[in-house]
Order: C-alpha cells, then structure tokens, then sequence
C-alpha cells in the first residue's frame, strides 16, 4: 500500500495545470465548471470548439495508444490529469462517449478499416458520439431490443428502423452506436448487432425529451430505414449484445474521479452556503454535513483501490457497487443543499423556469438513481453476482 | 499511488483467517460464555505462536517490527471470527502506545522495554482505558493497565488497580470498571507528551474496531446469504426475492464502501498517528454504518429463527453493536468531521483535496491522497 503519488506523476500534474491554466481562459472563460450531467444542454458550441483545443495539444484520449494518437499514459497519469481538469473547472466533456466508450472498443474488438476511419476523429476532438442502446420496451430489460437492422444484398448495406430513447446529446452528436436485432427470429441477448451509424442522413429524426428542470439533454431518436454501410458493424450479426456488453465494462472509473471533483465542488457551495445563511448552527444539518462528507471520501477511496487492483476490463464487485453508492449519495446531497437553502429553495431565479445551480442539481439527481441502471437492478446485479444469491426467475424472454 | 497490500501482508492474513475458522468457532465462543476468565487459552496460544502479539513491537525488542497497514487485515480477521479475546485492543492499540512512548522517552524509562519484549513473546499483555471507554475489556486478563490522569499517561500493574467487573449485554466480552490511584512512578508521560499519545490511540483504537466490525458485517451477510439460499418458502429459496437480495445488497455495498476507508485510515495511523483524526472518523462511522446495518438486515433476513439464542448470529450482531459505540460512537465521529468543516477557515473545494503540491499551504489536516 502506497498512498503516494511518484515524482513523475506530481511533474505530469504540473504540466497538466499549467496547460489548463494557460489555456482554459480568454473565450474559454465561460465554460469553465459548466456542462455534465444534468447541465449537459449548456454553451454546446463553446464546449466542442474545446474538445478541439484539448485535441490539438493531445489532451483528449490520453489513454489511448499511442499508434491511435494518445498517449499510453498510466493509470495514475489518467487519475491526475482527470484531477486537475476537474480542479481547473474543465468543462464537462462532450466528447467523452467517443473517447471513453466506443474509442477504446474500436481498438479492441474494430476492424483495421473502422479504426482508421473513425478513431482519428475521436481523438482530434471533431467527432461527437452518442448511444443507442435503451428503447421505450428495453429499459432495465436491456437485451429486449425491438430497432430492427436488415441487410440489402445489392446495395451492401444495413437498413435500421426501430426507436431508441433517452439519448443524451444525440442533436450534437455525428454518429451514434446502435444495437439492433439482426435476426427477427431471436430474442433477448442472441441475434443483436453493434453498428456505427452516420446522424446526419434522412432516415435518423431526433426529438429532444423535455425534462422536470425545463431543460432537455436527452432525446429521443427515430430510425426509419436508416442506412448503415456492411463495413459499419462491429463484430458479427449475433454478437451485437457481446460487443455491447464489452463496451460498457472499458468505463474503469478514472472518469468518475472527474465526477466526484464535480460532487466535491458542489458540497463546497453547500458548505459556504450554510456558513453564511446560518444553518450550519442547525445540529442535524451539521450531521447530514459530515455525512455528505464521509461519503465524499469513501467514494474517492474506493475509485482508487479499484484502479490499483483491477485488471482491465474486469467488472469486480467494487466496480459493481459504485453505481448504486454514488447515486443515492448525490440524491442525498440535492436534498441536502434544498434543506440548507431552507424556504428560499422553492424560489426560481427568474421566469419562466429558471432554476440556480443548487435547484438545478437537486432536481437532476432524482434521475441519478434510474439512468444507466436503477438502483433495484443495481441491487439484483450486486446480490447475484457479487454475493452469489439465486438467480430470480426471468420472463419468457430468455 | 497503490491501495492493495502486499503479499506477505495477505499471506499473514491468510494464515490468522485460516486459525481463526478452525479454532474459533462459534461452539467455542459459547463455552467461553460459560467459564470464568472468558478467555480459551488454546486458541490465544495459537495466535501468539502465529506472531499476533509480536507483530507490533518493533524488532530490537524482540518484535517483528509491523506497522498498522501489515496489522489491519489481521483485524479484520479478528472481527469475521467474532474473536473474544481483546488481541486487537492490545496488540494494535495499547502495544504501539507503549512503543511510542518508549521511542518519545529514548529507551531511558527500562520498564517500558523490558515490558515490550514481555509482549512480544506472549508473556504478558497490556490493554489501555483511555477516558473515552468507561470499562476496559479484559482489563482482568492484563498484566499492566495504560490509565489517564488528564493528559499523563500511567503504566499500573494489575494488582496496583481494583475492577469490578460489568456483565455485558455480549457474553463475550469482560468489563470492568476499574479504580486505582495515580502515582508519579506510574507516570510515564506528561504534557504535550501525553496528549499526543492519547490523541494517537484514540485514533488507533477507532481504527481497531472499525477494522472489526468491517469483519462482522461481511460475516453477517456470508451467514445470511448462506441462509437465504437453503431456506426455502413457496417452493423456492427465499433468496430468489428482491426484497431479501436488496437488504444484503445494501448491506454488502456499505461494508465495501468502508473497506478502503478503513485501509486509508491504517495508513496515515502508520504514518502520523496524532494527525489522523479525520481518515480515522471516515473510517469509525462508515464502518459503524455498515455494521448497524448489517445487524438489522441480517437479522431480518434470517426471520423469526434471528431472534433466538439458538441462531448464532447474535454472536456477531451483539459485538458490532458494541464495538460501534466503544471508542467514539457514529455521533462523536461526525462531530469531528463537521466540526472542522464548518470552522470560518476551513479550505474546501477540489483544490485541497489531493496532490501533493496542495498540501503545503492548507490547513487540511490529511495527508497524501
């Protein structure tokens, strides 16, 4: 046990800091501390002419290889870059699905063609992703997709139509990773396919989904004959669901380190916030206080073990749990800055339906334990397989 | 930056859980219940020959020169077995305040050397009642008691003290109040001195049980699991149900969560024992929590049969909720947490969370991650 970062890393965060300070001012000025989950509509444009910045002085996709342009950096590296971005007020990344999610299982699982033709784009920060996986009947029954994706022999592409839901920047994004059904016949997990599909065509409609803050960052899409070249999908028709599944474990939380720097700076509001209004006399909010606090670290804590412990791409126990952990804390803390805030949390900042950034949060984390897994699945999946409990029967759907 | 320990540290885990299975097993926690002393002097025997009461003291003394971080898992252990006997209270707590006052004092005080090899070969035991715990636990079983006298500390043989001893609500435990006179050639530190020791083992103290009831609440929820697969209802073992998996879902995420907390805590108690009083209480409540948890969900999931005295998870059930309250309760935690937060100087914000070259100038009394 080593709770030290090596000198190399502490210069590595030097240069990292230095950049951000250079570079995240001036026209960037406005960006800073905005976007991310739950502020994700905000100063688009500003945000992807950033993405550009950081790609340009190698910034974005540090992870990566380096023959994909990245910079092999460690795990520790990755920690203290996502660190000081955090710390600077780096804006939340927009392109981050790219970069976290479909780059790295390119690299793994693509074709030498898919690479060339999408990594690079990723990488300069030009490309924007989103993902389509959840539909109006595959929700927490993931493996229940209906979008439905046909193969036209003569013209050596796939046609795409079905619905997908819940699409975060899917009007910002260029290309979207789809899983669709590639043999009507099958159900559940068997018969999928994974496809990288172009936005910007006639068969793809977006609607954005208007949220209980007013404000929309989800949407939903419509595929109605969608083209998708033969080249486009990954992997074989029927290992749609594998190749999805991989996906999602490449997300080994150095990025959530980011996140919570986003929880940390919102508990420092709520902080300051009680020191001058006077509920920090009160002796229950002092306790809810602490707690806020000891989940805070407990958080970070166990980020950095599993980084330290983990092999990639293993989903461990202490991987699984986080989900589950982070989002009832953040719901707590939305509940938390309100009854620090006291009366005047019921009062909007300004018609029609402005809210300041407490209210804001406290009515997006009601999302935080449902989107990406509710926290009943998240139980199921932690009882079943981390505790090794008997499986609950399924539906006739597998 | 690395949060796993090392082979020799898993490997001397390994070694006590594999003892601790075989010789501490419930039917025997129960035959203690019954004698006089508490104590099986067979399986305290093992685990001096295992080098629990060694691994502390450091090696000129006859030790094998361990620190907090090599002994945590072993209390942890010490928690899953439910042990009795006050090993971690002595070993990981009143055996570093005796090095440390013999390191502080330069070895010109004798005793307190003679005395640690005493403890390094298993001859004798020393347990500590700082002002924060009321009874000591085994204080019977000891040959020499730490006692405070505002900030001294006084090293006081057995027979120079009188205890009277508490039935506790665990059978396991032996309680005693104890009364006894200051003397100054007890006196073994003063002052800033003092303070400092006490400051330190309160927080090693802290950090014992929360490392204890980390095991307790893992060994709740195996029992339960276990019990949740064999017992069936409707046809089906009960823990088919989402309402039975959620509970121990929760209960298993909470000890998860303290687990590292508790590890981070070892380490800055490894590292600077008197400035660990904020990774310590992290470490206290959240173990606390889960533990609290653990208790109540373990028992219900085992239904009516969790309410007998038949049912052997009262052991386990009994003695979190014991070592919960004992050296600070969740309370006293979180009061040292928000009382340093909400001070007008504290400095929030990412900015003093991490990074080395941030510490320098806060007052953030953490260090490294």
């Amino acid at each position: 046990m080593k709770l030290r970062f090596s000198a190399s890393d502490e210069a590595f965060r030097v240069e990292v800091a230095n950049w951000l300070r250079d570079n995240l001012c001036g026209e960037f000025e406005s960006i800073r501390f905005r976007g991310g989950p739950g502020d994700e509509h905000s100063f688009v444009e500003e945000r992807k002419a950033w993405e550009r910045k950081l790609g340009e002085a190698g910034w974005t996709c540090i992870g990566w290889p380096q023959a994909w342009g990245g910079r092999a950096a460690s795990i520790e590296q990755q920690v203290v870059f996502n660190e000081e971005y955090a710390r600077a007020g780096g804006p939340g990344r927009i392109g981050h699905i790219g970069e976290t999610l479909m780059g790295p299982t390119l690299i793994a699982y693509g074709s030498e063609a898919q690479k060339v033709k999408y990594l690079p784009a990723i990488r300069s920060g030009d490309a924007i992703w989103c993902q389509g996986y959840s539909e109006p009947s595959a929700g927490s029954d993931l493996a229940n997709v209906k979008t439905k994706a046909v193969f036209d022999e003569q013209a050596q592409v796939w046609h795409i139509t079905g619905q997908k839901v819940w699409t975060s920047l899917a009007h910002e994004s260029q290309y979207c990773f789809v899983v669709a059904r590639t043999d009507p016949q099958a159900k559940g997990h068997k018969g999928l396919g994974f496809f990288m599909l172009d936005m910007d065509q006639p068969g793809v409609t977006i609607r954005p989904i208007e949220q209980l803050t007013g404000t929309s960052e989800f949407n939903e899409v419509f595929f109605d004959s969608a083209v998708c070249s033969a080249d486009d999908i990954v992997g074989k028709p029927g290992e749609g669901w594998q190749v999805a599944m991989a996906l999602l474990g490449f997300e080994r939380g150095v990025s959530t380190l980011g996140q919570q720097m986003l929880f940390q700076n919102e508990f420092n509001d709520i902080v300051q916030l009680a020191k001058r209004n006077g509920a920090d006399r009160d002796p229950m909010l002092r306790q809810r206080i602490a707690e806020a606090h000891i989940g805070l670290r407990l958080m970070r804590y166990n980020t950095l073990r599993v980084l330290s412990g983990s092999d990639q791409g293993e989903l461990q126990a202490e991987g699984m749990i986080y989900k589950l952990y982070w989002s009832s804390w953040h719901r707590n803390l939305g509940k938390l800055a309100m009854d620090v805030m006291g009366a005047d949390s019921e009062i909007l900042e300004a018609e029609p339906y402005a809210l300041n950034r407490l209210q804001s949060m406290f009515l997006f984390t009601r999302a935080d334990t449902i989107y990406g897994g509710t926290n009943q699945i998240q139980r199921n999946l932690i009882a079943e397989r981390a505790l090794g409990m008997p499986r609950e029967p399924r539906g006739n759907n597998e | 930056m690395n949060f796993t320990f090392n082979d020799d540290q898993l490997l001397f885990r390994d070694s006590v859980r594999d003892l601790l299975s075989n010789e501490v097993t419930a039917e025997r926690i129960r035959q203690r219940w019954d004698s006089d002393s508490g104590v099986d002097s067979a399986a305290l025997q093992s685990l001096v020959d295992l080098g629990l009461t060694a691994a502390l003291v450091p090696e000129e003394q006859g030790g094998l020169g361990l620190n907090t971080v090599d002994f945590i898992l072993i209390a942890e252990e010490c928690g899953r077995a439910a042990l009795p006997e006050p090993i971690v209270d002595s070993c990981l707590v009143a055996t570093p305040m005796l090095v440390d006052a013999d390191r502080a004092l330069e070895g010109s005080d004798s005793r307190l050397g003679e005395l640690l090899q005493a403890i390094a070969s298993g001859d004798q035991t020393v347990l500590c009642g700082p002002s924060i715990n009321p009874y000591i636990n085994f204080a019977h079983s000891a040959d020499y008691l730490l006692l405070p006298h505002g900030n001294e500390v006084h090293l006081v043989a057995i027979d120079a003290v009188q205890l009277e001893l508490q039935t506790s609500v665990d059978l396991s435990r032996r309680l005693s109040k104890v009364s006894w006179q200051p003397r100054s050639e007890t006196c073994i530190a003063r002052g800033e001195m003092g303070a400092d020791l006490w400051r330190s083992t309160l927080n090693r103290g802290a950090l014992a049980n929360a490392a204890q009831l980390l095991g307790l609440s893992e060994a709740m929820v195996a029992r339960s699991v276990q019990f949740a697969t064999d017992r069936e209802q409707f046809g089906r073992p009960i823990g088919v149900n989402q309402a039975v998996k959620h509970l121990l879902a929760d209960c298993a995420v909470k000890a998860e969560f303290a687990k590292p907390a508790i590890y981070r805590a070892a380490y800055t108690v490894a590292v600077a024992p008197t400035r660990a009083d904020w990774s310590v209480s992290h470490a206290k409540a959240s173990a606390g929590d889960a533990a609290r948890a653990a208790s109540r969900n373990c028992t219900q999931v085992h239904g009516a049969m969790g309410y007998t005295w038949e049912c052997d998870l009262h052991i386990w059930m009994k003695r979190a909720w014991t070592l919960d309250r004992e050296w600070g309760d969740a309370g006293f935690h979180k009061n040292r947490i928000h009382e340093w937060l909400l001070q007008p100087n504290a400095l929030l914000g990412p900015q003093y969370t991490f990074g080395r070259r941030h510490l320098g100038d806060a007052v953030n009394p953490t260090i490294a991650v």
